[in-house]
């Protein structure tokens, strides 16, 4: 591990300023940071902590029924808090099913949003791929079991928040803050797809900080569930998720619907295909595997992980029929 | 506060609390990498990033340079070493590999072999120094499996390695070829009314043991050494690291710290002559640690392997023929568990004819070290699964198939005598009666498993001391050191030989140079061994008792009773009273000064182990993901001195062996790159991917053993993963026969079962 210096800003401007300086790192809850530091993934000279700033860490209730979400709110207490369990019962899951319970002590949401992948070469210190500024990608011909079977090239990562998937399917958004100011972009739009360049996950520019994530409140009946398939029961990151936000109608017709994956691409994946079937159809079991199987329709395996297509549908399926509440018979 | 317990005994069989807890759950237990010495330094290992290279040249100049740095030593600084097998202090053991191990000479043949080691005024220093290390390779082509290695024309990664079948002008990868035979297999196939055949691939896996090696090295300027480490054999470690540094044995001394957690993994040396060498350059004690990465990749994980198991059986469910074929993935230099592996495979059965080969063959992996009975349960996964399939076929509860067939005393082993008396069939019926196995399991996608398993556990050499001091405390000295619950064991057995409250002894862990010779813990041995030491040293101590008793009656000593700690003449009535162990022990200088009761042992007639365990499954179909609903594992101990740490080590070891079944894997790419070197992606189980395992302690004594006590540290990592594919199957269908069965894997075959389901379907329209 490099030497670094860890500074407490005074106020939201004095930590943007700081970290608009070149090799400057926001330390939030420092579960994955402090990891690419030991690893040397990353070197920063200084890591402004976001801790030093005060009232970052609570969730509000604002009128119109909008939640917003401090960035220094952790996993656990996102998973916990009454407001969001009972509005958005897939988000509160997306972070119950996260890490570890010491894990989601600490991580935070604004730092789920922000880590870096998983890729094991990506996080080999010997290794410089396409994502570290070198020429190659060597999860296409290396073991690519844990990759992208949506959406790859040239980086095939998946994207590792569990977070995010769930508050893209909220219609939720982010004040980003930055030497120039605030602005506010959808989650959706947060995440930069590897096609436009490989280096970088998201969109923040330098200095720029997760400041809130506002959830609006969700339509009229709609219902919300989060699903994942993981190897282990903890300690462990989803093979696929799923979440599936419907709103049905008296007649059992879907009005609204929200299908989004996670642990399948370089970056949350929306499934509009399946959104689509879904929208105006009446919810049953075989419409349920047709939006599923839409979903995935566009999969594109590597050597190693076709596995993760059916596993992938099945969260898809599983989690439409438990938001539409539909009893899934088993197969 | 200890009840007293059945069958005679008063201390032996209660669950007092351990002696070493309050410093283990206040963190006070000092651990190989708390250790720290006035101006130490610190070392750090450069390893080869390639899998397969000759060594063309290591330039130093430029690291050595780096202010902070105070040594490097290369292979070069280690004395070249006879390739042939020697003794090192109680172990035949090739010199030169061990030392190649420690140092690559020549050639690096794993991810992670060790190419040089620095010495530095901090650990980042000595990071920084790695890099400017210039090693430059010449890349040769890794050999990662066994059917590659085996191939004819396949590289080779021993120039020099040789078998006896090839002869001594063949290069080969294999080490050895090993065959057992029984009867006459032909003849036996023919009386078979059914017969199984299948091969089986089980993936290299790591003991996982949570604290990682660690070493600190203190060369005295007067030619001693002195090394401080977590290792599960401290002799081992002074031994092995004399050989490779070239030092006199006596002129080491080791000093184990607590160990967290080994399994087989911490019974040879890594950093440990690294340490000394770098402290006999730099004049300074230097500590060296590895991180979790270094451990993965360049530790000794226990072997992939692959096997051929073809068993059959009459109609009635007789077992009339095995035959086994097993290639083990030695690692980068000989010495597979496979020879283990071959005489286990069949073990717990009467079968009257028997071939198996097994073949010993090096790959670039890291070198393989022991895990928990090292080589079963490869073994196990092969044959235990096909006797399930054998019992179905028969229409037999595989129970009763293990109970038809079960060795018992008078059955001839694979090798060697005829089972002396053991509790095989009995752990078989403690399942059976289990509330588990009686319970009925319902429910889609649910399925039950059993299996069985054999572990021969060792004895050899352990010494022991037992001192009564002068308040009438005892203090029970030894060189095994403490895992699982050593301490309160040992501390038991004195207790219950003299009487004492077990509060009353105190258990202490011993340095190489202040207790005699005790071999390493391994192969179930230590309360086998280390226990009938102590037992003998506490009975010394009783005959010392004895005969100061009888100074002070002024009788002899045979004229003296000792019972449940008291002392008393033989003749009842009279005015002498009985006296206890606390009231003699402040007149010991008036009768000849203090007692010390002493034993060494090299332990013979060791009594083997068996476990048989039964798992409930449920696997979701669509993701391939099994989930264990309920666990439980019949183990006969023998004798259970404290039974909560026995079922701590069926527990332990089953935990390790579904982990073994269902996730665990070392992922190496074409490249022969570790590609998993931390704990997320190496997955071993948590509390939550387990349920509590139910436990149910045999005992049936092995003869010869003063106690009657078996080893318990091993077999229960056995029968897991066979019993696993067994649930398994009886939930979904479909014959497991590649460890780990993973989603990804359990899936494939269960959409190959449904597609094959399918298509029959269809071709039935
Ligand atoms: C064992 C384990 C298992 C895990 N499993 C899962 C899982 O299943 N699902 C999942 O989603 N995650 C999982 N994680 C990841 C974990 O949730 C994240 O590492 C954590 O949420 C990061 O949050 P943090 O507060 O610790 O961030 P830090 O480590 O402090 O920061 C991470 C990155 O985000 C940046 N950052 C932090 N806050 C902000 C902000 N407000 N604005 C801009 N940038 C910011 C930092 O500069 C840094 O680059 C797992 C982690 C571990 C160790
Ligand atoms: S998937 Fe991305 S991070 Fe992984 S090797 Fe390829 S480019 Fe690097």
């Amino acid at each position: 591990m490099k030497q670094f210096a860890v500074v407490a800003p005074a106020d939201l401007a004095s930590a943007t300023r700081m970290l608009a300086e070149p090799n400057r790192s926001a330390l939030a809850g420092g579960v994955d940071l402090l990891d690419m530091l030991k690893q040397e993934l990353a070197a920063p000279a200084e890591l402004v902590n976001l801790k030093a700033l005060g009232g970052l860490d609570r969730i509000e209730s604002v009128p119109g029924g909008v939640l917003r979400i401090g960035p220094l709110v952790t996993l656990n207490q996102l998973a916990a808090a009454p407001a969001v369990r009972e509005r958005h019962p897939a988000l509160a899951d997306s972070a119950a099913q996260a890490a570890t319970p010491q894990v989601r002590n600490l991580a935070t949401v604004g730092g789920n949003l922000a880590q870096r992948p998983r890729c094991w070469y990506f996080r080999n210190p010997d290794i410089v791929c396409l994502k570290k500024g070198g020429t190659k990608c060597y999860a296409v011909a290396g073991l690519n079991r844990y990759h992208a079977i949506l959406g790859g090239g040239p980086s095939f990562i998946v994207h590792p928040s569990n977070l995010a998937p769930a508050l893209i399917a909220c219609d939720a958004s982010l004040a980003l803050n930055g030497p120039d100011g605030e602005r506010k972009i959808a989650v959706g739009d947060f995440f930069t797809s590897p096609k436009v360049d490989p280096r970088r996950e998201n969109v923040l520019k330098p200095g720029e900080i997760i400041a809130a994530i506002e959830v609006p409140a969700p339509p009229t009946g709609a219902r919300s569930a989060y699903l994942e398939a993981r190897e282990k029961q903890s300690f462990d990151w989803p093979l696929a998720a799923a979440v599936a936000i419907l709103a049905l109608n008296r007649a059992g017709e879907v009005v609204h619907a929200r299908i989004v994956m996670g642990a399948v691409a370089p970056i949350p994946w929306r499934a509009p295909s399946a959104e689509k079937i879904l929208l105006g159809a009446k919810l049953d079991r075989a419409l349920a595997d047709r939006a599923a199987e839409a979903a995935l329709a566009g999969a594109a395996p590597l050597a190693h992980n076709a596995y993760k297509i059916p596993i992938a549908r099945a969260m898809v399926r599983r989690a439409i029929l438990r938001a539409g509440g539909v009893a899934d018979e088993p197969a | 506060m200890a009840a007293s317990s059945s069958n005679g005994f008063r201390v032996i069989g209660t669950r007092p609390i351990r002696h070493d807890g309050v410093d283990k759950v206040t963190g006070r237990a000092k651990y190989g990498a708390d250790y720290a010495f006035p101006g130490m330094l610190h070392g750090k290992v450069l390893r080869s990033p390639h899998p397969h290279a000759n060594i063309k040249s290591i330039k130093i100049d430029k690291a050595l340079a780096l202010p902070g740095v105070k040594a490097i030593v290369t292979s070069a600084d280690l004395p070249a070493l006879p390739d042939k097998m020697e003794a090192a202090g109680e172990q035949a053991i090739n010199l030169n590999h061990l030392s190649m191990n420690i140092l690559a000479r020549g050639k690096a043949l794993y991810d992670g072999h060790p190419i040089a080691a620095v010495a530095a005024t901090s650990p980042h220093i000595a990071d920084e120094a790695l890099r400017l290390i210039e090693v430059e390779y010449e890349l040769l082509p890794p050999v990662m499996t066994v059917e590659d290695a085996m191939k004819p024309g396949a590289t080779i990664l021993l120039p020099s390695l040789r078998n006896k079948e090839d002869g001594p002008d063949k290069e080969t990868n294999v080490a050895a070829h090993l065959q057992f035979k029984r009867g006459d297999v032909a003849e036996g196939f023919k009386q078979a009314d059914y017969v199984i055949e299948r091969e089986f691939k089980t993936a290299m896996v790591h003991q996982g043991y949570i604290e990682p090696h660690n070493a600190v090295g203190i060369y005295n300027a007067d030619g001693h050494a002195t090394i401080y480490c977590s290792t599960q054999g401290s002799f081992v470690v002074r031994a092995l690291s004399a050989a490779v540094l070239g030092i006199a044995e006596g002129k080491i001394k080791v000093v184990p710290a607590e160990i967290g957690g080994g399994f087989g993994g911490k019974t040879t040396i890594y950093l440990e002559p690294l340490s000394v060498l770098l402290s006999q350059k730099t004049g300074h004690p230097v500590k060296l640690t590895m991180t979790r990465a270094e451990v993965l990749r360049a530790t000794g994980p226990t072997s992939g392997s692959t096997i051929r198991c073809k068993m059959g059986a009459t109609k009635d469910g007789k077992l009339v023929a095995a035959q086994c074929w097993l290639a083990y993935e030695a690692g980068a230099f000989p010495g597979s568990p496979v020879g283990a592996g071959a005489m286990t495979i069949v073990a717990p059965y009467n079968i009257p004819n028997i071939l198996v080969d097994a073949y010993d063959v090096v790959v670039n992996r890291p070198k393989t070290a022991a895990y928990r009975a090292p080589g079963a349960s490869n073994a196990a996964m092969a044959s235990e699964t096909v006797l399930d399939e054998l019992a179905e076929k028969c229409g037999i509860d595989p129970l009763e198939m293990r109970l038809m067939n079960g060795s018992e005393e008078g059955t001839p082993q694979t090798v060697g005598p005829p089972f002396k008396r053991i509790g095989f069939k009995e752990t078989v019926e403690a399942i059976k009666n289990s509330p588990h196995y009686k319970s009925k399991l319902t429910g889609a996608n649910r399925g039950r498993g059993v299996a069985s398993g054999f572990w021969f556990n060792v004895g050899l050499q352990s010494s022991a001391t037992v001192n009564i001091h002068t308040d009438g405390t005892v203090s029970v000295v030894i060189g095994s050191v403490d895992i699982g619950g050593t301490r309160a064991a040992q501390a038991m057995i004195a207790a219950e030989v003299l009487g004492v409250d077990i509060n009353d002894v105190r258990p202490t862990i011993a340095d190489t140079d202040s207790i005699g010779h005790t071999d390493v813990t391994g192969g179930s041995r230590t309360c086998f061994a280390t226990g009938w030491a102590v037992y003998e040293a506490a009975q010394d101590c009783v005959r010392q008792l004895k005969e100061r008793a009888a100074k002070l009656w002024e009788k002899k000593p045979d004229e003296v009773v000792f019972e449940n700690g008291m002392l008393s003449p033989a003749q009842p009535g009279g005015e002498l009273k009985p006296m206890s162990i606390k009231q003699i022990a402040s007149r010991l200088a008036r009768t000849g000064g203090p007692i010390v009761g002493r034993a060494t042992v090299n332990a013979r007639g060791v009594g083997p182990a068996f476990a048989t365990v039964c798992v409930d499954v449920e696997v979701d179909p669509d993701t391939g993901k099994t989930q264990i609903l309920r666990a439980t594992i019949a183990q006969d101990a023998g004798k259970a001195i404290h039974p909560s740490y026995v079922e701590g080590q069926m527990q332990g070891g089953m935990a390790q062996g579904l982990g073994w079944g269902l996730n665990e894997e070392y992922f190496y790419d074409d490249r022969g790159i570790l590609r998993n070197t931390g704990l997320l992606d190496y997955r071993m189980p948590t509390c939550l991917d387990l349920p509590a395992i139910e436990t149910a302690i045999v005992e049936v004594p092995t003869p010869g053993h003063p106690l009657g006590i078996r080893g318990v540290g091993e077999v229960s990592i056995v029968p897991p993963p066979a019993a696993l594919a067994n649930a398994i199957y009886h939930a979904v269908g479909v014959r497991m026969t590649e460890l780990p069965m993973s989603p990804p894997r359990l899936l494939k075959a269960i959409l190959k079962k449904r597609a094959a389901g399918e298509a029959q379907a269809a071709a039935a329209d």
